[in-house]
């Protein structure tokens, strides 16, 4: 199983210096909370499908497709009774639905769905390394940045042999299908105890890996991976920050609304 | 030629033990040679290899006495990390070590540490990976690399600090015979380039082209001398609980002059001497021990739902009550697949798997646990409890047996893999080789007609190897079927009735074992070798598959 979203490609995208591209993802989850007319959010969503497309981030919408729909049609069918709108459509008791809420709650889903491809943009063409480089060239301290990106290494690692565990256990009679959540919780013990100790085994063995390789996380070293801001860069940056402050200029105008709200 | 490592008088005591892990270690290697360190589990080996690049003492903390200088370097005073850009140390666990989501940035790792300039960095990866064979991996995720490839790359990423010893730690335990065959050529080209190497291995094969051997035993230094000296030695090596070269125990036990560490030396010798006339292999007649079909697979398909390859096609295959069965093979063959469907922890994709007879989806899972048990490779990954009893006597109490009948059969269990008295032990602190025995014990508990055991030598030393396997043909004789899926084909041979020779989710081959083993051309296909012994065997046309066999046949 990978629960890596990296796509090893080599678009514009991919090429960009990871600090832009944290930048550039805060900019694109900014320009996404402006609007709220689902005509204006149908917009912004459509440009990012573009981006992802030219960024070759498709295959992970696909392999999301799930979680994008499930987010646009609950976002849909939940928010009208949480915002009011003045033109009701349709009420039972306290329950009221109007014409706004109705387009609220759409613009809601886009939203959603837009934050998600936002991610998965640049998780798709940003690798584990690059984005914490990126964050220790933003001002990270390297101890902290390391630590962030060995756990996260570490996941998939754990996740396998928390598998071979369950198979196990399996095999001597364990069985982790029946039960209610009691007895299941009881049932995390044969699971939960060889996990914990792989975990620490691992972690010292890799500690003595490390130390070996004559890491030294208090002392100075260099970087094999040495991203420049080049003019792309300064252009992508230059181009997401005027879309964001024109959004933002036509938000206040009064356009791309249709409840006074975030 | 100057002395590149020079220990002198070197004990060591972990702290909060009381046995010490190294006496009075004296020894000296001298530049651009080649040391192989055997001995058995626990003999101190491992904490050898930590003393010469200084994670003993700075990383294990302990009584530390003697000196140990590496290059004119006292280890003991420097830090890990200087000691770092003089030797090289690969742990045996590859998979710990590799940490980075790209080949390249494992390799520059050690370099950035050493605060090289990005070309210098560069210059290396290309170097180490090309120098590894893994260059065309350069952007490839580690975890999809193969076992030998992640061996590999562990070696690149040490090299690349560049350090003029190298010490590895077990290299090859865990890893299949192609996997093995992969780093012993780049261990070959590392002794090209004159580099000092220091490496730990039980096999008397890797050992043979030594120029010294180390022998270890409870923490003392039992012999050092060149292989041809060492390696002749039968009793010293069976008291360290190293397997002796089987050409040279062979030699001894007939009374033959000379003393072959390989098979090619020995068929030179017999040659010589006129030692035996080589004659038609007899071949045995087909194994049916009449016994009903206990376990069956038809048909069978199997495609992991992650990824779109096949793991097993048109697996065909009967398994006989009261066998003995080795399934043998690459990783990546389907073995462990194989395995995995014949106690229903895999369904088949296409075809049936049948259960004396019936299909396994009718048998729930709970029940298929007390007719068919399966130990896992490694013990750790299903050992959980504070003692010996609770661990083995699980899965009676997951079946809602009552206390007397577990003490029973716990108590039975333990007796048969040879740990009564261990009761009240805390696994945790057992040996590699008894934490297998109890993992075993408590599959046995469930009292399964069929046991399958993943890989039950490796990680062992030879002589733990032996004792599990023969608690296994103890358990045949008792009316068991066992199947085993080893990399050892020493194991395979000596042990097992019947091989299964797997590759590319397929049955390449399967006859009774010592039919198996004299067909080296399609055993060769894949990637797979006889034991020195049977390789022997099949030029002289004996039909042992054991030593003593031999010896009886030839004498």
């Amino acid at each position: 199983m990978n629960i890596f979203l990296y796509l090893d490609e080599n678009t514009w995208f991919h090429r960009l210096d990871p600090r832009m591209k944290i930048i550039g993802v805060l900019l694109l989850f900014g320009l996404i909370m402006v609007f709220n007319h689902p005509l204006y959010m149908a917009a912004v969503a459509l440009g990012l499908l573009v981006l992802g497309a030219a960024a070759k981030a498709l295959p992970n919408f696909w392999r999301m497709r799930y979680i994008l729909a499930l987010l646009v049609v609950f976002s849909t069918v939940l928010w009208p009774f949480f915002a009011k709108g003045p033109t009701p459509l349709w009420s039972w008791g306290r329950l009221e639905v109007s014409r706004e809420s109705l387009m609220y709650a759409v613009a809601m889903g886009l939203r959603l769905a837009s934050f998600v491809a936002a991610g998965l943009i640049f998780l798709s063409t940003t690798t584990n390394e690059e984005f914490t480089h990126g964050l220790i060239r933003l001002g990270l301290p390297y101890p902290v940045a390391f630590a962030f990106s060995t756990a996260l290494r570490l996941v998939p690692t754990f996740a396998g042999a928390g598998a071979t565990i369950v198979q196990a256990q399996i095999s001597r009679g364990l069985d982790v299908e029946s039960g209610n959540i009691f007895q299941r919780a009881g049932k995390f013990i044969p699971l939960g105890v060889p996990l914990f100790i792989y975990a620490v085994r691992h972690t010292n063995m890799l500690a003595m890996a490390l130390e070996s390789k004559g890491f030294n996380p208090g002392e100075p070293r260099t970087w094999y991976l040495n991203p420049q801001m080049r003019r792309a860069d300064y252009l992508a940056l230059a181009f997401l920050t005027v879309l964001f402050l024109a959004a933002l200029f036509l938000r206040l105008q009064g356009y791309g609304q249709v409840l006074p709200r975030l | 030629m100057g002395v590149a490592i020079s220990i002198q008088d070197l004990s060591f005591t972990h702290a909060e033990t009381t046995r010490p892990a190294l006496q009075h270690i004296n020894g000296e290697v001298e530049e651009g040679t080649f040391v192989v360190i055997m001995g058995h589990e626990g003999a101190g080996k491992s904490t050898l290899c930590y003393s010469l690049n200084a994670l003993v003492p700075r990383f294990f903390r302990g009584e530390y006495a003697g000196q140990v200088v590496v290059h004119n370097v006292e280890v003991a005073r420097a830090r890990v990390a200087e000691m770092s850009r003089r030797v090289g140390l690969v742990l045996q666990d590859f998979e710990a070590q590799l940490f980075s989501t790209s080949v390249e940035l494992e390799v520059a790792f050690g370099p950035e540490n050493l605060c090289l300039s990005r070309d210098e960095i560069e210059r290396r990866i290309d170097h180490y990976l090309r120098f590894v064979g893994l260059a065309e991996m350069r952007r490839r995720e580690p975890a999809s690399l193969s076992g030998g490839q992640k061996q590999r790359l562990a070696i690149a990423s040490v090299l690349a600090l560049e350090p003029p010893i190298v010490v590895m730690d077990e290299p090859t335990s865990d890893l299949d015979p192609v996997g093995r065959e992969e780093v012993f050529s780049v261990s070959d080209l590392l002794r090209q380039e004159r580099r000092t190497l220091v490496v730990v291995d039980q096999d008397p094969d890797t050992a043979v082209d030594a120029d010294q051997v180390w022998l270890m035993r409870e923490g003392e230094m039992v012999a050092q001398g060149p292989p041809r000296q060492v390696l002749t030695d039968l009793a010293l090596l069976e008291s360290c609980g190293v397997q002796p070269p089987p050409t040279v125990a062979l030699f001894q036990a007939l009374g033959w002059p000379g003393q072959p560490l390989t098979v090619e030396e020995a068929i030179a010798l017999i040659r010589q001497h006129n030692l035996a006339q080589p004659r038609p292999l007899q071949s045995p007649a087909a194994l049916t021990n009449g016994r009903p079909v206990i376990l069956e697979l038809r048909d069978v398909d199997y495609i992991y739902p992650t990824r779109a390859v096949e793991a097993l096609s048109g697996v065909n295959l009967q398994i006989r009550e009261g066998e003995f069965l080795a399934l043998v093979g690459q990783n990546g063959s389907g073995k462990t697949t194989l395995a995995k469907h014949l106690n229903g922890l895999l369904k088949p994709t296409r075809g049936e798997v049948l259960f004396r007879g019936r299909p396994l989806q009718e048998i729930r899972r709970t029940e298929m646990a007390r007719h068919v048990g399966y130990v896992f490779q490694n013990p750790d990954h299903q050992i959980f409890s504070n003692t010996v009893r609770e661990e083995v006597g699980f899965s009676l109490r997951v079946a809602g047996m009552d206390a007397r009948t577990i003490e029973e059969r716990v108590a039975e269990a333990l007796a048969v893999v040879g740990l009564s008295g261990y009761e009240d032990e805390v696994p945790f602190t057992l040996t590699k080789g008894e934490r297998q025995r109890v993992a075993v014990a408590s599959v046995l508990a469930a009292q399964p007609q069929v046991i399958i055991l993943d890989e039950p030598t490796t990680g062992l030393d030879y002589r733990h190897q032996r004792s599990m396997m023969e608690m296994l043909r103890d358990l045949h004789r008792r009316g068991h079927t066992v199947i085993i899926i080893t990399h050892s084909m020493w194991v395979a041979a000596e042990y097992a009735e019947r091989a299964v020779v797997m590759k590319d989710g397929r049955v390449l081959l399967d006859a009774p074992t010592r039919v198996a083993f004299a067909q080296e051309p399609i055993l060769a296909e894949a990637s797979l070798r006889p034991p020195p012994l049977l390789r022997l065997g099949n030029w002289l046309g004996t039909s042992g598959l054991t030593l003593e066999a031999m010896v009886e046949e030839l004498r």
